[in-house]
């Protein structure tokens, strides 16, 4: 009984220093074994690793991809036409050992701090050497690529790798947007007013073909009647010649009768006459004979 | 930040075994910063010590954490038994079974981590993480999560910059899920904030690059593949773990202060539709009424020339037919016919004749005419 409870504790205490000893750096981490504040080890595998209990110390940093972002900031391409401007980085700490020499205890919000300084400065440099049309073009890419080429070889001091920096936001300032937004609207309002004007153009031309077109197919009828009537006359002439000039004087005759009846009938005719006309010659005839 | 014990051993140990394997309350690794300055292990020492005194002590160490001895330090505990050993031993195993086994969802994924370093991916189902050496973190991986962009409608931040220097309003929605759970957990401290900085970069940089017209208009649907590639590839080259499963891109509009410039455009369509439809149906009306006209004179001239040939003929050969029978006896008929036609002729009319043998010539100078004719009228 005696042996154990002097036993106990000491076993405590070895299984504490055992415990103590090892550390478990997950895969998202990595870790610094720190010697009263000197770097002795750096644990960049995930794994179990050792250490001296009560004299070092182990700080854990992130390996995983950090995201920061800066912004908005206002930067002055070459035309002077002003951006609004937005970036977001991705980067990882690659080098914890340098890491933790350039922020010291600072920590990650340090790193940060720096990192925007970074950000801001790369981005103003490389996007007030161009113009801003060519931010809003093709280019953007490659300007991209230059801040975080940029980016990449400033944060090396800092133990940093950049990943990629990208860039969001690239507007125009409040002033600007509504000068464009006039000018959206002025561009607008111009072609509702050419819309209208080629509606009545394209109305004007069909009217004006289609009475072109009522005049030519009315006129063209009124030329074939005219030829019909034509026709239809000489035909009328041919057959009365042909038929009349069987016996010509009878014609004149047979016509002339006619003729009276049609001029002379009705009741609207008075005639003064002289009873020599042949019609009458047995009328004044007192032997019936002529 | 520091105070945090961090890494899912501390939280592992904290919880003694009973929650392992939950990972519901997104037990997160350190937030970046520096390790707590005594190590996770001898935390978690300590608190094997209070279960082991717990599961030893049982009834009677309930006020002996502060005995400071072991079990039997206080030395009023109870005997030792071979029952009250055999409860401890199944209740340790237990609890030991709870924090091993855990079960994953058909839509889930499970990452386990021998001693903080990758070793497997769990399929759904019971698995089997042997703590304390092994933990696991469960993962949605095919549950499709949306990201709103931009998060909030009614500001300005869907405002893009065209490449024609226009202004257009921007509304989308990221759909994604996870492809590979070990890569998703490892590689982005923040996948969501990721997701949607990338989105709405990704997104700039297409709408920077193309007109406002073909936006508006007709492009859509190019712009959304061309968008959930580039995402795709900005994703992959951070190993993120991260599938882009579509792109719901429904909402590309002029901006709010200039709307009703754009309306105003589309109602001058219309309009300009209106216009032309009117044209056209004058044209249809006039056209069809002059067709008519046209064939109305044609019939007509048709008709004269049927009406007068028709005459002429039937004329002519009653000429001939009279003239045939003429010729029989010419000097009758010539007679019958003139004496016909007189009768008829003056019969009709009013007649006054005037003898100028027997009455003279004096007669006809008084002679009022128009009373005649005026009687004659009547």
């Amino acid at each position: 009984m005696r042996k154990t409870t002097y036993l106990l504790p000491v076993l405590v205490i070895v299984a504490a220093a055992a415990l103590s000893s090892v550390f478990i750096v997950d895969e998202r981490e990595k870790a610094l074994v720190l010697q009263f504040g000197r770097v002795v080890t750096v644990k960049e595998d995930p794994g179990l690793a050792f250490k001296i209990p009560l004299i070092q110390e182990v700080v854990k940093y992130d390996d995983r991809i950090l995201s920061r972002e800066v912004g908005p900031l206002e930067v002055t391409p070459l035309d002077d036409r002003r951006l609004v401007v937005d970036a977001f980085a991705r980067y990882r700490i690659a080098d914890v050992k340098q890491f933790r020499q350039a922020v010291g205890t600072g920590g990650i919000e340090l790193a940060e701090r720096r990192l925007d300084n970074i950000l801001r400065s790369q981005t103003r440099e490389v996007l007030g050497s161009v113009r801003s049309d060519s931010v809003l073009s093709a280019d953007r890419v490659s300007l991209m690529n230059q801040i975080r080429d940029a980016a990449i070889s400033e944060a090396r001091g800092l133990g940093l790798d950049v990943v990629d920096v990208r860039l969001k936001r690239t507007d125009l300032p409040q002033a600007n947007l509504e000068a464009t937004f006039a000018r959206m609207r002025a561009e607008r309002e111009r072609e509702a007013a050419d819309e209208i004007a080629r509606g009545d153009e394209a109305a004007q031309r069909v009217r004006a073909q289609a009475d072109r077109t009522v005049v030519e197919l009315v006129s063209d009828a009124n030329r074939q009647s005219e030829i019909i009537r034509g026709e239809a006359d000489a035909r009328r002439n041919a057959i009365f010649a042909d038929a009349f000039g069987a016996d010509p004087e009878f014609f004149e005759f047979y016509r002339s009768l006619n003729a009276y009846r049609a001029a002379l009938g009705g009741d609207n005719s008075s005639m003064v006459m002289s009873p020599d006309s042949e019609f009458f010659n047995y009328l004044k005839s007192d032997t019936g004979r002529p | 930040m520091a105070g945090n014990s961090g890494g899912p051993w501390g939280g592992g140990g904290n919880q003694g075994g009973g929650n392992r394997g939950n990972n519901g309350d997104g037990r997160r690794p350190p937030e970046g910063g520096e390790g707590p300055q005594i190590p996770d292990i001898d935390e978690l020492m300590k608190k094997g010590q209070d279960q082991l005194r717990v599961l030893m002590g049982g009834r009677g160490g309930g006020g002996g954490k502060s005995g400071g001895g072991g079990p039997r330090g206080g030395g009023g505990g109870p005997a030792l038994t071979r029952g009250t050993v055999g409860i401890g031993v199944l209740v340790a195993a237990g609890l030991w079974a709870l924090a091993s086994f855990y079960s994953v969802k058909p839509e889930e994924q499970s990452v386990e981590l021998f001693l903080g370093k990758y070793s497997a991916t769990g399929n759904p189902g019971l698995n089997f993480a042997p703590w304390p050496l092994v933990t696991a973190e469960v993962v949605p991986v095919t549950n499709e999560q949306t990201e709103d962009i931009p998060a909030s409608s009614r500001s300005t931040d869907g405002l893009m910059l065209t490449g024609d220097e226009n202004i257009v309003d921007i509304d989308f929605q990221v759909v994604w899920n996870i492809s590979d759970p070990a890569q998703y957990l490892f590689n982005l401290r923040d996948p969501e904030t990721t997701i949607r900085a990338v989105a709405e970069s990704a997104m700039r940089e297409i709408i920077a690059q193309s007109e406002l017209a073909p936006i508006l208009n007709r492009d859509r649907g190019i712009i959304a593949d061309r968008l959930q590639e580039l995402i795709q590839e900005t994703l992959d080259t951070y190993n993120s773990g991260v599938n882009i499963v579509r792109i719901n891109f429904d909402g590309a509009d002029p901006p709010e202060p200039v709307k009703d410039a754009f309306r105003e455009v589309q109602s001058a369509s219309q309009e300009r539709d209106r216009l032309q439809k009117q044209a056209d149906a004058y044209a249809n009306r006039v056209l069809a009424g002059a067709r008519g006209e046209a064939a109305q004179v044609l019939e007509e001239a048709e008709g004269y020339r049927a009406r007068v040939v028709n005459e002429a003929e039937g004329e002519a050969s009653r000429f001939s037919a009279v003239l045939e029978e003429y010729q029989k006896a010419p000097d009758v008929t010539r007679k019958r016919l003139y004496l016909e036609t007189m009768e008829e002729v003056l019969g009709g009319i009013d007649k006054v004749i005037i003898d100028q043998e027997t009455s003279g010539q004096g007669v006809v100078p008084y002679l009022p005419l128009n009373e005649l004719r005026k009687q004659g009228g009547n």
